[in-house]
């Protein structure tokens, strides 16, 4: 058995692998998990508040083993913002209520499941990237690491590794959002036939200590409007951890119509609304970071099993935006990936027809409950704020039936508009004072990136003639914008005109660039294993 | 400041001399001793060396000892440390001062622990308080400075960074005695053998050794444009160095490059050329003794960590710069 | 050829470090940590000794449990087997200190070569190896270049070391010996998964530091640079700016 990628998704399934079947008779299974950051758990950026229902579905005795939840859930608010004002929902509408869930830090979450999946005796390898399937004929055997020691050229430098086949009985695909080889798997099965498209949001995150007193720990904060117009879904939060610590961030969907618009500048302009600034006045920016999030919901989720693997997770889709959480989700597919795939090996057939027990599990099960009743959520929100709010009530009170259903969508690079022949409606850009607003590398520096400089981009640009030529007129090139760590430049070209220039060791595996380009020429392939982002307590 | 009373100088400056020739550094040290007060003593020790002693007996130093002996004639730390250790053992200062040369690194932690202490290292300041003494050292690359506060009896071997005390801070007094203090070391416990120093033709270039350099960052628009860079180079006898993005298009070799994914220097001079000064290459060489920046926006943030700024166009900077070098 | 290697764990490079409530030290226990540079390349220079001459690469670290990290990658990537001497304080602790864990763990064994890092990226005293040395009573040199594949002919180990201002030196010793390494010795390999998997099945002892000697020095404060100069803007047309920076740097800074 082999998972790739080590998020709650991936650990879940691994754990749940090899403690399922201990005891008298079966032996566990052998478990492999691939994880490209170097070390578990530091390529984990959420918000996060959890759910901790499939933990303990997971490990009931979650509690006495030291996982790291301690801090629940004491006070909830949620406001609409002006540009100066706040306005507090009366009540806090029912998926937001987060009584009985935990504040966290999903990459601390993330790095004691790992010890705990490595106690139980699976072999996590962290630092190794899967960089392509392996199949024959059309069934998945496996996948192959990417090579290392390659130099920017593309020669192999003295250190030169190549790349290693790992070849399972069944590959369960946790790569997370976008994750690269379910997106290549989607693609030649064209699993998402007859779904409707995925939608996306980024989410841009900051670390913060404060000072004593501003927020107690358990305290959540949720904000739409500003600095966003109606029409745009997305908004912030706040999580307060103990001592000080406090998550901030910012969700923009990524589905907006405005080429100038930059969700960090978005990010930098909500901090400096006064409810955000009067909490961080006086702390420090400590950590930095950005990942995207499906938001397509249960319509969007495309068919996770084919022939010897299975899709859990965020790379499935397994999110619920109304409530902003998928961790709990990501590790429920887990399990019952995990089941599925047992059940498998036990009859010795992992073919799709015995696989799709997965399926019957995901419909069975908590996913569906939790996810269908607001299917159309994110659709909704696509008609702006306001009819998504009237919706989002109305589904639930209506148990999520609809007028249409599935609602129709697109996906999210194709509502961008063009330039038109005035300025953006972007507004300029906010000041950065590097206190409470940072500019993209400073932030990148907290994010902890680093890469081997000397390596081929892993950024695939397809055609970099339309950068300078169709790109330009067309969106004013908003990869210079979406991308939050300030990967793509234009650049003067030698003989006049520009040019794209990719920073590619900066990039923190966010994926907003694979989605959002309009016209879909971005490919995120995965660097040399163990570079990307440190990132730790976020 | 725990120091023994006796009527010998408390404060030892360890020289250092190569072929007889003092290394100028000495006497940022002996600027060190100075100003810590107390009376000063500099010993010098190898072969034909009374030059170097003589040479050290201008500084204003109660004493200059010296140490003669054929078996230390090329450097070795057996020999060093077996030398240094007996002419400790008989001065009992309460001080030992050493510059932070590769030298020093290579005998003095060895001698401190021979003499029942540990050396503090790469120091970059010292001050008297009330509690006593206080050296200051960098840590973590530079990212902080740490207050060290020496405990148990001394005597406390400390080395000083190069530059952290100015050699012409040194006060010279005319004619200190010069002592010969009788040391032997047995030739035959000293148990590496060196062979002759040489000089490689480079192939990578260190830019960490370099005392100069001058760093060019996007403001220099093109690859056509570097000459201008290394004319000045050439005239301030610096290394050419570079930020990221100039390394990235290929236009110097990434072993040039400058900040958290090149190197990290701290050269006497650094000259920033059209350099932006992002995080990732201040990291870098913000710990460079003397900074000079020329951008032609006065916001940029170089200017944060610059002694000298100028605001303006690198095109026209430059040249003058190099004309005025000429003069 | 039996090589002891000592590494060291420390904060990763460029980890946005912040100094603690005690102002004695940082707030490491969020960090982010890694393989002390030079160790690495000590480390690797150890692998390939031993690809040529045989024997048994042991790798050493001294530190809090945390340092099972390194040890483990150090397996991973080749070493034999471990020896972790467990302690809380090293971290803060001198150099002094840090060299007779190290030496404790490494009496009792007799290693012909001792391999330590140059320096570490954290407290960066630059004298653990010297130290170590002089407490195993080894022989010494620092900051090597290179290792002579056939020694000086004589049964003792060749060495070049590195001196300042691109000159080099090459010196011989009898062994057993120790050496610190400088950064840039050789090119560092990958762990690979089966290094990962093996390094599993090695031996890892853990030895307490029960004597640890009294510090010859303590922290009393850590704190942030202050830059103490004022950026002195040149002003005027080019040549006059030009000139007058000249002056500055020949008369004020004496950089020139
Ligand atoms: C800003 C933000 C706030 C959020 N807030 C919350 C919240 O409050 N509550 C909540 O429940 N959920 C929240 N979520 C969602 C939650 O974080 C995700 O749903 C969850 O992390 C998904 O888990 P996963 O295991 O599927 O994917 P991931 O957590 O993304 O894990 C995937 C792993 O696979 C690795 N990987 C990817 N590709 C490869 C490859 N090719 N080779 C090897 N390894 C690979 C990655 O490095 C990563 O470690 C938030 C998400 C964001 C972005
Ligand atoms: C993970 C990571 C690692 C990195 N590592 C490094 C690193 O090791 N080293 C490094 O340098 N960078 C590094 N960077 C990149 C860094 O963030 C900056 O992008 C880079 O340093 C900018 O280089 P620059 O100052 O030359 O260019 P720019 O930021 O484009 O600055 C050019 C400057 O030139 C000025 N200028 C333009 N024309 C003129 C003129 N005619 N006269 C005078 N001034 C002019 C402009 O005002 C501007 O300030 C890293 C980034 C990341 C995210
Ligand atoms: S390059 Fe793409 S994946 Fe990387 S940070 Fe930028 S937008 Fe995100």
């Amino acid at each position: 058995m082999l998972i790739v990628g080590g998020g709650p998704a991936g650990l879940a399934a691994a754990y749940r692998l090899a403690t399922r079947h201990r005891g008298p008779g079966g032996d566990p299974p052998v478990v492999a998990v691939l994880e490209k950051s170097r070390e578990a758990g530091a390529h984990m950026l959420s918000g996060a508040v959890l759910d901790p229902s499939a933990l303990t579905d997971l490990m009931p005795d979650w509690r006495s083993r030291g996982a790291p939840v301690e801090v629940p859930v004491t006070e909830d608010r949620i406001y609409f913002l002006t540009e100066r004002r706040r306005i507090p929902f009366p009540v806090t509408p029912p998926p937001l209520r987060n009584h009985g869930n935990y504040v966290i830090s999903l990459n601390r979450l993330v790095r004691w499941l790992a010890g705990q999946v490595e106690a139980a005796g699976v072999d996590i390898f962290a630092g190794f990237a899967g960089a392509e399937l392996l199949y024959e004929g059309d069934r998945v055997v496996g996948v192959r690491t990417g090579d290392r020691g390659i130099d920017r050229e593309g020669n192999r430098k003295a250190t030169f590794e190549p790349g290693v086949d790992i070849r399972a009985q069944v590959t369960v695909l946790a790569d997370g959002v976008r994750g690269n080889l379910t997106k290549s798997l989607v693609e030649r099965f064209r699993l998402d036939g007859g779904r409707l498209p995925q939608v996306y949001a980024v989410g841009i995150k900051e670390l913060w200590d404060v000072p004593a007193g501003r927020l107690p720990a358990g305290a959540v904060i949720h904000t739409l409007g500003y600095p966003l117009p109606h029409e745009q879904f997305g908004g912030g939060f706040l999580y307060a951890l103990p001592d000080g610590a406090l998550s901030v961030g910012f969700v923009a969907g990524l589905d907006y119509r405005d080429p100038g618009f930059d969700p960090h500048s978005a990010f930098q302009r909500f901090k400096r609304h006064p409810l955000v600034a009067g909490l961080l006045a006086g702390g420090e920016m400590v950590r930095y970071g950005a990942k995207a999030l499906p938001e397509g919901g249960w319509h969007a989720i495309p068919r996770c099993h084919v022939d010897g693997a299975l899709i859990v997770g965020d790379a499935a889709g397994f999110l619920n935006s109304m409530r902003l959480k998928g961790i709990h989700l990501a590790m429920q597919s887990g399990i019952a990936a995990a089941d599925a795939a047992l059940d498998a090996l036990e009859a010795w057939d992992t073919s799709a027809e015995r696989l799709a027990r997965y399926a019957a599990l995901v419909e069975s099960g908590p996913i569906r409950r939790e996810l269908h009743p607001v299917r159309n959520v994110h659709q909704a929100f696509a008609g702006g704020l306001l009819p998504g709010l009237l919706y989002s009530g109305l589904s639930l009170v209506t148990g999520g039936w609809w007028i249409r259903d599935p609602m129709p969508a697109h996906p999210g690079h194709q509502r961008m508009q063009h330039v038109r022949g005035e300025r953006s409606a972007a507004p300029d850009a906010v000041p950065v004072d590097r206190r409470l607003t940072f500019d993209k590398l400073t932030n990148v520096h907290y994010s902890g990136t680093r890469h081997d400089e000397d390596q081929p981009s892993h950024l695939l640009v397809q055609d970099t003639d339309v950068c300078r030529t169709r790109c330009r007129e067309e969106y004013g090139n908003p990869c210079t914008r979406f991308c939050p760590a300030a990967v793509y430049e234009m650049v003067d070209a030698r003989g006049g005109g520009k040019r794209l220039q990719i920073n590619a060791s900066n990039c923190v595996h966010c994926k907003t660039c694979d989605i959002m380009d309009p016209y879909q020429i971005i490919d995120w392939v995965p660097p040399e294993g163990g570079g990307g982002p440190r990132y730790e307590g976020m | 400041m725990p120091m023994p009373s006796s009527d010998r100088a408390p404060v030892l400056v360890i020289a250092e001399q190569r072929a007889g020739n003092l290394n100028p550094v000495t006497w940022e040290t002996v600027a060190a001793a100075q100003a810590l007060g107390g009376a000063v003593a500099v010993a010098v020790a190898g072969t034909g060396i009374a030059g170097a002693a003589a040479e050290l007996a201008a500084a204003d130093v109660a004493e200059v000892l010296v140490l003669e002996d054929p078996a230390l004639e090329s450097y070795t730390p057996d020999g060093h440390i077996a030398a240094l250790a007996s002419l400790v053992e008989q001065e009992r200062p309460g001080l030992v001062l050493f510059p932070h040369t590769y030298q020093t690194r290579d005998y003095a932690p060895a001698l401190a622990n021979r003499l029942g202490g540990v050396l503090i290292p790469d120091c970059v300041g010292a001050e008297v308080r009330d509690a006593g003494l206080v050296l200051l050292r960098p840590m973590f690359q530079g990212k902080f400075v740490a207050e060290v506060a020496p405990a148990g009896p001394g005597p406390h071997c400390i080395s000083f960074q190069i530059g952290a005390w100015r050699a012409d801070a040194a006060a010279r007094g005319g004619a200190a005695a010069t002592r010969t203090v009788p040391v032997s070391v047995d030739g035959s416990t000293i148990r590496q053998r060196p062979e002759a120093p040489f000089q490689e033709a480079k192939q990578a270039v260190d830019l960490t050794q370099a005392e100069r350099i001058v760093a060019v960052g996007r403001g220099i628009k093109g690859q056509e444009h570097l000459p201008l860079v290394q004319e000045l180079a050439r005239a301030l006898g610096a290394e050419v160095a570079a930020s990221r993005p100039i390394c990235d298009s290929g236009w110097l070799p990434m072993d040039r490059q400058i900040g958290s994914s090149g190197q990290t220097v701290s050269p006497k001079l650094y000259v920033a050329l059209g350099i932006s000064g992002a995080i990732q290459h201040l990291v870098g060489m913000k710990g460079s003794r003397t900074i000079v920046a020329v951008n032609k926006d006065a916001d940029a943030p170089i200017f944060e960590v610059a002694d000298y700024g100028i605001v303006g166009d690198l095109f026209e900077v430059v040249p003058a710069l190099v004309a005025a070098l000429g003069e | 050829m039996k090589i002891a290697v000592c590494i060291k764990q420390v904060v990763t490079r460029d980890w946005p470090l912040r100094i603690d409530e005690s102002a004695g030290w940082v707030r490491d226990g969020d960090a982010s940590f890694e393989m002390n540079e030079p160790d690495a390349y000590a480390l690797e220079e150890g692998l390939r000794l031993k690809e040529r001459h045989g024997g048994e690469v042991v790798v050493c670290s001294a530190g809090p449990a945390r340092v099972a990290q390194v040890i483990r990658e150090a397996l991973a990537r080749g070493a034999d087997r471990a020896i972790h001497v467990v302690s809380e304080d090293l971290p803060t602790a001198d150099a002094g200190v840090v060299a007779e864990a190290l030496a404790a763990a490494l009496r009792d064994e007799s290693f012909d070569l001792v391999l330590t890092g140059l320096q570490s990226d954290d407290q960066g005293f630059g004298e653990t190896g010297v130290i170590l040395a002089d407490r195993l009573g080894l022989p010494h040199a620092t900051i090597i270049m290179e290792i002579a594949a056939d020694g000086d002919g004589e049964g003792r180990i060749r060495v070049k070391r590195e001196l300042e201002g691109g000159w080099f030196q090459w010196l011989s010793m009898p062994t057993p010996a120790l050496l610190t390494i400088q950064s840039g010795i050789n090119q560092l390999r990958y762990a690979t998964l089966r290094g990962i998997m093996a390094a599993k099945r090695k031996e890892v002892r853990t030895v307490p530091f029960a004597s640890p000697p009294p510090s010859a020095w303590n922290i009393v404060a850590l704190r942030v640079p202050v830059k103490d100069k004022q950026t002195r803007f040149v002003d005027g047309p080019p040549e006059a700016a030009a000139a007058e920076l000249v002056r500055l740097l020949r008369d004020e800074a004496r950089a020139l």
